[in-house]
């Protein structure tokens, strides 16, 4: 009986976990390219929420299936973002860096507020419902879907930063800016990309949640923070890192409310992040 | 001090007197409480973030979790009633000390981390800290704590039938605050905080212990945020883990500090008079309908500022590279 | 460039200043009355469904209807002359001090008669410290902590029942089922969020649960909002309780059923104190998956098959906001009728005649929506004493009243079918 539980726990938290990464993955590449937080991240990820589910509602199109629609979406937003915005205070003080992308998080959340209201919403009908029992351990199925699908891609972006040319120039950015530049990268455009590449995902990451949890305006904020920690615990700009670290969090916070106390399990999962940034700040994976 | 385009330090002073001047007068001019409650908050949050800036603004460690001093203010002077029966005011230092004692256990640790890393290390402990509160049934757990009403009293610091004490009380925090950043940037000590901020590792170079004044920077820094929240908890007297401890009071007292003018004297309070009635306005004009209007304005108004003039509105006052 | 922004920067400022101190004076012969709300916020779904309510009790006193409720019948209010109730919406956004503010920016510059709000206990609780100390009477028709009556305020006022006798009416009605389906009920367990609404109901379960002689056997509370919920529905389903007793707002009783249905747990019942569980969002995003849950409540639409009243007011809700109305904003509906009917009956603005007024009210329980025996307040703690509370089940989309069962219009499905057999 312990251990179907206990299984049940693990099972959930990696599960979960690997939306985590999904998110984190995105915030890593735009942190490490130029070193600059994206408190808005979260709010990406509800955009792609809401872009499957108006899809899901007037066209009756699966968020499965709309998934590309919202990353490429995304994708342009976050092209917006960067050359309307980011591009201004790339020189500017961590400070006013942090207040840049924090006063984007209430833009986006409240004019989704207002067009949307604070309705929590959902999706009824997947293509995959249900769930599966492996012997008392239930697995439900659009939750299993999602991680699938956040895994497959965390794993593109993976290929595509450490096995392409584009993501060779990407990493050569985020090391050294100047000497990229010298080496003939364009800087801007490599930062336009990680900027799309990094909303893509979370887009995605948005509609791949949204086959099971609930959509509203403030739902960034959760997985915002959740990702942050995540991008901390494993290095800035390293994607194996934020993986990992994606599914280690989904697993300490799912542990930590079974094995403790429900209501103190991102406690946990916040303790954890502090131990490693005292102990290990360049984050798990991370190179100094 | 630098020269401004505004003159001489005769002139400067006079401004002061005049603006101090003003203030004392304002509660007999505007006997409304709700001007009275509005200029309350202003007082308040452009002491917070005065202090916020003597370790972020000034030493440049930016923290996004003062809402933890915040609270621990605002819990001690509530609790020590609740518990106790004593005055609100021995909370009032109970919590400042309490507040120098927790800034120093997470500057410790803290400290040895660089930008990014120190802010999201506060903000983080600083949700550790709701959530623990939360869980806390002593203090009142999720329930909060409900401050006794009493008549009018200044031993217990509560008044039902007029704000003017508070009004002076606040305002006398907001001045304690002023004074205490000026005579910091003049001193040694503020000297050796802007060393730091410019650049840690020459400063240590140069025989700076970055460690201890940065303890200090951050004492200082949370003892006076402690007595921002004990005032509060008075003023409201109700008090529970989702208002005095929230992240969003943390960002919305450095966005002040930022708005006003980072590292600068007068920017908490510049920055205080423009946000507070802004966001005041907003919600009562376009709030009550509910559609969070009044949000996106916020949050369009911080996106601006920080691409057009981060150097926040005294900026357009200042020559660059005044202090 | 720069020195004009700075000086469009001042003028802002200078403007909102302005404009907040000099706001206008309140025209006379209106009778004015403030109602605050969490129109913003996570609970902005809820207070706009307030909001509503209000807005359409306001009309029915303003203007002539033909339904039996106070002051329906005639345009405005009689005693003062006719004069028109206008009600002026505050948003407090789930903030006990934005309350308080709100609180006083009405009683102060808006020069209202008399206060309604705010559904959150813990703003009310600021807003009714605000009333009692400008002496203006708040009536409170939607908060359920126990504590708001306990203080000896003489301005606060509630019509709702609280969590208490709330309690105490899960018990009954447990004792009630046992005897007439036979069933073998003698556990309990508590899943609820770590916030003053969700600990309030807990410790009113666990009083209860003691006194009626039921086992408390898991205790679980959470974080609000949290990403997920199988942790704590696992700690439930261990403790193998007879009936779970969770309290959620909205967000959290949907991600918590969706759980259950993926763990495939279901125990005898679910039992809910109200707030998520009976809000429109539940029914519409959980659809068959939110069938057969139980609930507190303080109304339902179908006891219009004993009160037609209840459907006729319904139908007007509807055609003008497009929804059914629900326990809170037929509370909050009828809150303020009452309001209006104690200051008519006061026959003036005045706060003290008002308070007095409310003191001496009497409303019979036919000429309400609510299933109370009316309304009378308790001279102590001015605690409607003749509320009462029902247990409703959703079934088929509807919310069905099962208890009393004198009140009830159907049969209570018990024990909760399987996920599998629906």
């Amino acid at each position: 009986m312990f251990s179907t539980e206990l299984a049940q726990t693990l099972l959930s938290g990696v599960l979960m976990g690997l939306i985590f990464s999904l998110v984190a993955v995105g915030l890593t590449l735009i942190w490490g390219i130029m070193d600059i937080v994206n408190f808005a991240h979260g709010d990406f990820l509800m955009s792609g929420m809401y872009i499957s589910y108006w899809m899901y509602v007037l066209w009756g199109v699966d968020p499965l299936l709309s998934l590309p629609v919202s990353g490429i979406l995304l994708f342009v937003m976050g092209m917006i973002v960067y050359r309307l915005v980011i591009r201004r205070i790339l020189g500017a003080p961590m400070l006013i860096q942090i207040f840049a992308t924090f006063g984007m998080m209430i833009l986006m959340r409240y004019v989704a507020f207002y067009f949307f209201k604070p309705n929590y919403r959902s999706i009824q009908q997947t293509l995959l419902s249900g769930n599966i029992d492996l012997r008392g351990v239930y697995l439900s199925i659009p939750q299993l879907a999602a991680a699938v699908g956040a895994f497959l891609t965390t794993g593109a972006v993976y290929v595509l930063i450490h096995r392409t040319r584009v993501g060779g120039a990407l990493q050569a950015t985020a090391e050294d800016r100047e000497a990229a530049a010298l080496m003939g990268i364009d800087t801007d455009r490599m930062f336009t990309l990680a900027w799309g590449i990094g909303a893509a995902t979370a887009g995605i990451a948005g509609s791949l949640l949204s086959t099971f949890f609930y959509i509203f305006p403030e739902v960034g904020g959760i997985f915002g923070l959740i990702a942050f920690v995540a991008v901390t615990l494993g290095g800035f700009g390293n994607v194996a890192g934020a993986f990992v670290a994606g599914i280690l969090i989904g697993v300490v916070e799912a542990m930590a409310g079974y094995l403790y106390d429900p209501a103190l399990k991102t406690v946990f999962v916040y303790l954890l992040f502090l131990g490693v940034l005292f102990f290990r700040p360049q984050g798990l994976l991370g190179v100094d | 001090m630098a020269a401004t385009a505004w003159g001489g330090r005769g002139f400067r002073y006079a401004l002061y007197g005049a603006l101090f001047a003003a203030a004392l007068a304002y509660p007999f001019v505007f006997r409304q409480p709700f001007p009275q409650d509005l200029a309350i908050k202003i007082f308040l949050f452009g002491g917070l973030a005065s202090a916020w800036n003597v370790l972020g603004g000034f030493t440049g460690q930016v923290s996004l979790g003062n809402a933890i001093f915040f609270g621990v203010g605002a819990y001690a002077a509530a609790v020590v009633q609740t518990q106790w029966g004593w005055t609100p005011w021995a909370g009032v230092l109970l919590g400042m000390a309490a507040a120098i004692g927790i800034g120093v256990l997470i500057g410790y640790p803290c400290f040895r981390l660089k930008g990014h890393y120190f802010a999201m290390a506060t903000l983080v402990i600083g949700e550790v800290v709701s959530t623990l509160f939360m869980n806390w049934q002593w203090a009142g757990g999720a329930i909060g704590v409900y401050i006794p009403i009493r008549d009018d009293t200044w031993k217990y610091y509560q008044f039902g039938t007029t704000k003017l004490p508070y009004y002076y009380v606040t305002l006398a925090f907001l001045v304690s605050a002023l004074v205490l950043s000026a005579a910091l940037l003049r001193s040694r000590m503020g000297y050796y905080f802007r060393a730091i901020r410019e650049d840690q590792d020459a400063a240590r170079s140069l025989g700076v212990p970055a460690r201890r004044y940065k303890l200090a920077a951050m004492g200082i820094s949370a003892a006076l945020t402690s007595v921002g929240g004990s005032l509060y908890a008075q003023y409201v007297l109700f008090i529970d883990p989702h208002s005095v401890f929230p992240m969003m009071l943390s960002i919305q007292v450095v966005l002040i500090a930022i708005l006003g003018g980072v590292g600068t004297l007068w920017g908490a309070v510049v920055g205080a008079m423009v946000l507070i009635p802004l966001s005041e306005f907003t919600r009562i004009y376009i709030g009550g309908t509910g559609s969070g209007l009044d949000l996106i304005a916020y949050g369009l108004l911080i996106v601006v500022i920080s691409v057009i003039q981060p150097r926040g509105v005294l900026g357009f006052f200042r020559k660059a590279g005044a202090a | 460039m720069k020195r004009r922004i700075a000086k469009v920067l001042g003028m802002v400022a200078t403007v909102s200043l302005a404009a907040l101190l000099a706001m206008p004076a309140a025209a006379a012969d209106k009778v004015r009355i403030g109602a605050i709300y969490p129109l913003t916020g996570p609970a902005g779904s809820t207070g706009a469904e307030l909001k509503d309510a209000i807005t359409l009790a306001a009309d029915i006193v303003n203007g002539k209807y033909d339904l039996d409720l106070p002051l329906a019948r005639t345009q405005g209010l009689p005693n003062l002359k006719g004069a028109n109730v206008e009600v002026i919406f505050g948003d407090h956004q789930g903030k006990p001090d934005v309350g308080q503010a709100e609180a006083e920016r009405m009683i102060t510059t808006e020069k209202v008669a008399a206060l309604i709000g705010a559904y959150y206990s813990s703003v009310t609780t600021t807003v009714s410290i605000a009333a009692e100390r400008h002496k203006i009477p708040f009536l409170n028709p939607e908060s359920t902590d126990p504590k708001l009556t306990e203080r000896g305020f003489k301005y606060f006022f509630r019509t709702t029942p609280y969590d208490d006798l709330f309690a105490e009416n899960f018990f009954q009605f447990l004792n009630d089922v046992k005897k007439r389906k036979g069933a073998k009920i003698s556990s309990v367990a508590t899943v609820y969020e770590n916030t003053n609404f969700g600990t309030g109901v807990n410790n009113a379960i666990k009083k209860n649960a003691a006194k009626y002689g039921y086992r408390l056997v898991a205790d679980v509370a959470y974080a609000e909002k949290g990403t997920s919920a199988i942790a704590e529905v696992q700690k439930v389903k261990a403790a193998s309780p007879d009936v779970v007793m969770p309290a959620s707002y909205t967000a959290d009783a949907i991600l918590y059923m969706k759980t259950f249905k993926d763990l495939n747990y279901v125990p005898q019942a679910i039992l809910a104190m109200d707030a998520g569980y009976i809000s429109d969002e539940f029914k519409k995003t959980l659809g068959k998956d939110g069938e057969y849950v139980l609930s507190r409540e303080v109304w339902a639409l179908d006891l219009a098959k004993k009160k037609p009243m209840i459907a006729q007011v319904n139908e007007i809700y509807k055609k003008r906001f497009g929804r059914d109305m629900n326990g809170n904003s037929a509370r909050s509906f009828t809150g303020f009728l009452v309001l209006a009917d104690a200051i008519n009956n006061a026959g003036s603005t005045d706060p003290e005649k008002i308070r007095e007024s409310l003191e001496k009210y009497k409303l019979s329980g036919d000429r309400m929506i609510m299933p109370w025996q009316g309304v009378a307040f308790d001279p102590k703690t001015h605690q409607n004493t003749e509320g009462r509370g029902i247990i409703v089940q959703l079934v088929s989309g509807e919310w069905r009243t099962v208890w009393p069962f004198d009140l009830a219009s159907g049969d209570v499905v018990w024990p909760m079918p399987a996920w599998g057999k629906r």
